[in-house]
């Protein structure tokens, strides 16, 4: 399934978009040391980390979409960053257990 | 041997921009065509010396030199120094302030990850001078 549509099946918040690639893994966690090293290409990465360097790791480790979980918003530096790299990010209610429980159900991953 | 050598000022005030230099690097191993688990490898080593720059040194200086079978990335910076380089690379030691942490750094793998990664590291540091990090990955 594409980020857009699990954004929209999933009733996520849309807070900056790119390329509309299929999401074909998930990965969980804030410290960005963990996720550089272990998050797969193509995965949803769910976090409730905030700040600019979110957008850094999220091109180096070539995510499908951000999803800031626990009705977390990007902070502005985040924001712009997001939207000049062409980076999905999305922004669920559910916390992170909740929305990866949503995501693995919805793609299938 | 002819090498592709990318150079960039690593700015230590500036948590935005932190990632440019490996960012950049990456675009440009992609565009030579190295393989996508490469790429990966160069990408995760190099934000970490990029960051651990930033968090630790007041910023400095990243040149990275592409080779066709290998590259070869150097960090240099005149911030403090590791007085002891084997605690350093132990995974978990970290002594990055709270700030730091709350950013999502600071979990003590930056030296551990680069070492990881890489097909050859050394560290050349002295106390209060600076420390220069060598990486090659092969590709």
């Amino acid at each position: 399934m594409n980020v857009s549509e699990l954004a929209a099946k999933a009733n996520y918040r849309i807070y900056s978009q790119g390329e509309d690639r299929a999401v074909e893994h998930g990965y969980c966690g804030d410290f960005l040391s963990n996720i550089i090293s272990r998050a797969p290409d193509s995965c949803a990465w769910l976090t409730v980390m905030n700040n600019v360097n979110v957008a850094a790791v999220a091109t180096l480790i070539d995510c499908a979409c951000i999803i800031l979980c626990e009705k977390v918003e990007p902070d502005a530096a985040l924001a712009a960053r997001a939207a000049s790299l062409g980076i999905w990010v999305l922004g669920a209610d559910e916390d992170v257990f909740g929305a990866a429980k949503q995501v693995a159900a919805l793609c299938g991953v | 041997m002819d090498c592709v050598r990318l150079e960039y000022d690593v700015d230590g005030e500036n948590f935005a921009s932190a990632g440019n230099a490996s960012e950049s690097v990456k675009r440009t191993l992609k565009q030579l065509g190295v393989s996508p688990a490469s790429v990966r490898r160069v990408a995760i080593a190099m934000y970490e010396g990029e960051i651990n720059m930033v968090i630790h040194a007041h910023g400095g200086k990243a040149i990275a030199e592409i080779y066709p079978d290998h590259i070869g990335i150097y960090l240099k910076d005149s911030g403090p120094g590791i007085a002891d380089i084997d605690l350093a690379m132990k995974a978990g030691y970290s002594t990055a302030t709270e700030n730091i942490r709350s950013l999502g750094f600071g979990a003590g793998m930056g030296l551990p990850n680069m070492k990881k990664y890489s097909d050859e590291m050394t560290i050349d540091s002295t106390v209060g001078v600076g420390t220069t990090v060598y990486l090659r990955i092969d590709f």
